[in-house]
């Protein structure tokens, strides 16, 4: 009961975001300068065309009126119909999506993975050369912009050793029947290795610093001293004892990366001709087109509200005392 | 005593300051260009010309805003601004002088259509007026030179430079005697993707766009690069050819009954992509369709036609309401021809919809044009394949457009062979031109734009409204310190908005004029302007009246 109480709670808390979220994005855009039909000036542009063109995305309606009905027609499902494509909104971003969460997951899940074990390995091995040399080598991936980054490893393996190839998600004209097999096939993942790796190296810094630092606590407690009296092995005592200890502000971490992530898709769609969202949302935003805008922040605000949800619910997986509490 | 004294010489002082007070002085002009960023050539010639202009003693603001809040306020809002940087942009149907010459000095299209300055002389516009009825060329040439010469004595537009078109490919992979170079256009165009010959294995034409494309449809002009894709996906009577002359496509000829009556006739070895034969009925639907609402876009290029009538010889008979010199260029040459059989059913359903064609998007775009349509990834990759039952079919296989934001990597991508064709380079072309060098198998090919750029002076406001102001503001700045400041050298002079890749309509007569601080002093001087305080005043008796916003 006192579970299910918690649970409604939660739900109503993530209904309450979403629709501010949403009420901020309708606001932000409108109150942006310029005018969106400025994209269609032409010396062939009439008057009736302009006004005819507003009435149909019905920006001749008063602001509040506009507002209610993107909020209707959002409940509906309906994102509305981009002005520049001209098609739905909703098409156009769940064909992108994919793309975007493969890049942001694979990456992502690279780097943590990477950066758990590492930052468990440079807190056992304190104060050796090794943290010598390694603390300064992450600080540099931290600080290194992605686009720069980016730029560099398609110079190299790219332009210069000719390794991979320096755009898109598939070479030109290859022919896929399906999605499936699109990402399934080498050509896909030929594509996909500078920019899945430009972002893993940017971002296995701050879980492997985040884990070091807390593995570094947790070693001072007592129950990790009566592991260790018990005469476990050391790696033991690291990884079963004290590295899930250490783990769970790293989980919180890894939700609030997704969000953070898209960010850096940004660059990295750019940098790498990589038809994602990110590179999508300038877009819009630059030009004004608000439904698609719009659309794009609200689906990306989704994924981190879902993934802020994942991790409150990991949390208590990994810490019992999360749900006593 | 004494203050009797001190009043006489206030009143003294008084009267003084009230002789001055009949000459103004001019405020603060405000100048508009875009950011640095999407537009770093506008910036730097807005910063250079601002800073000539304030040597004449004007004091000049430069906002620096994106292009939505720019032409908010120069189109929307037509009383608001002074002098704006602004562009056009170079088509091939541009390819007639009539659009430029007409639309933006024409007094019609002052209150709300693209003569967004406010030019207002009768004298222009009979002459526009005469020479879009004009059906004889060298006629209709000598009225274009008319219009251009008051257009260079007036000078409404501050005209800048024509801009360089630069592409490159890679003279490895297709043989460089079969790319064609179109006046005005470049070498990114229909012929040379027709005509282009592979010279080994690497058959596809892999070209790159910056830009996605938006649709791939042919009654909805949208994006620049859209418009690569649906020209080779659809036929059109006529085309522009590489001399910016319209002929014969998918018609054989065409033949002027009388001055409102004009007959054409269709080719008869033509099929549709799913195999059904063109008809005349076809043609005929086209023009109808783009002039029914449902394509507003394309419904100012056929307002002009009164009715269409179809012979049995394979023949279309057009009927204008009005004689129209540019109605090979502008209509026919620009209507996309579109097979009946398709779009039929889509128009009838779209009739009652809120919706218009500009939204509709055929799943398999079927045209009759030199390619077919294969496949679009979104944001991708759009692959064209060769028609090869066409009257022109292309020597290459197949069209691939990659989509490459990244300027550096489409240029590493051909140097590495990942597209063999640049047709999209924002960037620097001294850079391109270095890359070529130290690749030494790619061709580069610069080309002199129809577009242009320049500084539109808003004649609403005052002091703009005085030819004699424009003139020297114009006259303060030398072109070739733009072309080689803020162009780098890939750029001519301009001095009217008829290009000089056009030298059919071209008046090499206006192409030259006498710049330098001095003269343009002079030229002030000599219409009564004085600079006072190092501020430039307006002449004698003038105020400065601003339309109310």
């Amino acid at each position: 009961m006192k579970g299910l109480t918690a649970i409604g709670s939660r739900v109503l808390q993530t209904v309450f975001v979403l629709w501010a979220v949403v009420t901020i994005l309708f606001l932000m855009f409108r109150l942006m300068p310029g005018n969106p039909m400025a994209a269609y000036i032409d010396p062939n542009f009439t008057l009736e065309q302009q006004e005819a063109l507003m009435a149909r995305f019905g920006l001749d309606r008063p602001l509040w009126e506009q507002y209610f009905i993107y909020l209707w027609n959002l409940l509906q499902g309906d994102l509305g119909e981009s002005f520049f494509y001209r098609e739905p909104v909703a098409d156009r971003i769940l064909s992108l999506l994919p793309n975007t969460l493969i890049l942001t997951f694979s990456s992502l899940i690279i780097a943590y993975v990477f950066g758990i074990l590492a930052g468990s390995y440079l807190a056992w091995k304190r104060g050796g050369l090794t943290e010598q040399i390694a603390i300064p080598l992450v600080l540099t991936t931290r600080a290194m912009p992605e686009f720069w980054l980016g730029m560099i490893l398609l110079a190299i393996f790219s332009f210069w050793l000719g390794w991979f190839p320096a755009g898109g998600t598939r070479s030109p004209g290859a022919e896929f029947p399906t999605y499936f097999a699109l990402y399934t096939s080498r050509d896909f993942l030929m594509h996909m290795t500078l920019p899945v790796l430009t972002l893993a190296i940017y971002s296995q810094g701050l879980p492997l610093l985040l884990m070091r630092s807390n593995m570094l606590d947790v070693m001072k407690e007592d129950f990790v001293t009566m592991a260790r009296i018990k005469g476990l092995s050391s790696w033991t005592v690291v990884i079963r004892h004290a590295a899930r200890n250490a783990l769970l502000p790293v989980m919180t971490s890894f939700a609030i990366s997704v969000g953070y992530q898209i960010q850096g898709n940004v660059v990295v769609e750019t940098v790498f001709s990589w038809p994602g969202l990110g590179r999508e949302l300038v877009r819009a935003v630059s030009i004004a087109d608000y439904p698609l805008a719009q659309g794009a922040f609200l689906m990306i605000a989704v994924v981190v509200i879902l993934m802020n949800l994942v991790a409150d619910l990991l949390y208590a997986l990994l810490d019992p005392r999360v749900n006593r509490e | 005593m004494r203050s009797l004294i001190h009043a006489t010489a206030l009143t003294a002082l008084l009267s003084a300051a009230g002789s001055i007070a009949t000459a103004e002085p001019i405020r603060t002009i405000d100048l508009l260009s875009r950011p640095q960023a999407a537009q770093p050539s506008e910036f730097q010639f807005v910063q250079i010309i601002a800073q000539e202009w304030r040597k004449l003693g004007l004091d000049v603001n430069v906002r620096v805003m994106p292009f939505e809040q720019m032409a908010d306020i120069v189109w929307f809002n037509r009383d608001a601004w002074d002098t704006t940087a602004w562009q056009m942009v170079g088509r091939p149907e541009r390819s007639d002088p009539d659009e430029i010459v007409f639309n933006l000095f024409h007094t019609t299209t002052a209150a709300d259509g693209f003569n967004f300055i406010g030019y207002l002389n009768p004298e222009y516009d009979a002459i526009v007026e005469q020479q879009r009825v004009t059906l004889d060329p060298d006629a209709r040439q000598a009225l274009i030179y008319q219009a251009q010469e008051i257009l260079a004595a007036d000078q409404p537009n501050m005209m800048l430079v024509h801009p360089e078109s630069t592409y490159a490919f890679d003279n490895t992979v297709w043989n460089a005697d079969t790319v064609v170079e179109q006046g005005g256009i470049g070498i990114r165009n229909t012929w040379t993707f027709i005509g282009i010959e592979p010279l080994g294995d690497q058959r596809d034409i892999i070209l790159n766009s910056s830009d996605n494309v938006q649709a791939i449809n042919p009654l909805y002009i949208s994006g620049g690069v859209d418009s690569w894709v649906t020209e080779l996906i659809w036929d059109r009577l006529m085309r522009i050819g590489p001399d910016g002359l319209p002929q014969p496509w998918a018609a054989t000829g065409h033949e002027w009954l009388d001055e409102t009556n004009i007959r054409v006739t269709l080719r008869d070895d033509m099929m549709w992509h799913d195999g059904v034969p063109v008809t005349v009925e076809d043609v005929k639907f086209s023009f109808e369709v783009a002039g029914s609402g449902e394509a507003p876009m394309y419904g100012p290029f056929v307002s002009n036609i009164a009715s269409i009538e179809t012979g049995d010889d394979n023949t279309i008979t057009f009927t204008l309401t009005n004689p129209s010199a540019s109605f090979l260029t502008s209509s026919l040459a620009k209507i996309n021809l579109i097979p009946q059989h398709v779009w039929g059913p889509v128009i009838e359903g779209l009739s009652t919809a809120d919706e218009n064609a500009e939204s509709y998007q055929e799943e398999m775009p079927i045209g009759s044009g030199p390619y077919r349509f294969e496949r679009w990834a979104t944001n991708e990759e759009i692959v064209l394949s060769s028609n090869t039952d066409h009257f022109a079919a292309p020597k290459a296989d197949r069209w691939i457009l990659r989509i490459v934001p990244n300027v550096e990597a489409a240029l590493g991508m051909l140097r590495s062979g990942e597209i063999n064709f640049l047709a999209d380079f924002p960037g620097d072309p001294g850079v391109l031109t270095e890359a070529a060098t130290a690749d030494g198998d790619l061709t580069v090919v610069s080309t002199v734009d129809i577009g242009f750029r320049y500084i539109a002076f808003n004649h609403r406001r005052p002091p703009f409204d005085d030819p004699a102001f424009r003139r020297a503001l114009s006259a303060a700045v030398d072109r070739n310190l733009i072309v080689g400041a803020a162009f780098r050298g890939f750029a001519q002079p301009s001095y009217s908005v008829v290009s000089p890749a056009l030298p059919f309509w071209h008046n090499s007569g206006v192409d030259s004029m006498e710049t330098g601080i001095e003269i343009a002093q002079r030229m002030l001087e000599e219409a009564g302007y004085t600079i006072v305080d190092g501020v430039l005043n307006y002449p004698d008796g003038v105020t400065e009246t601003l339309p109310v916003e």
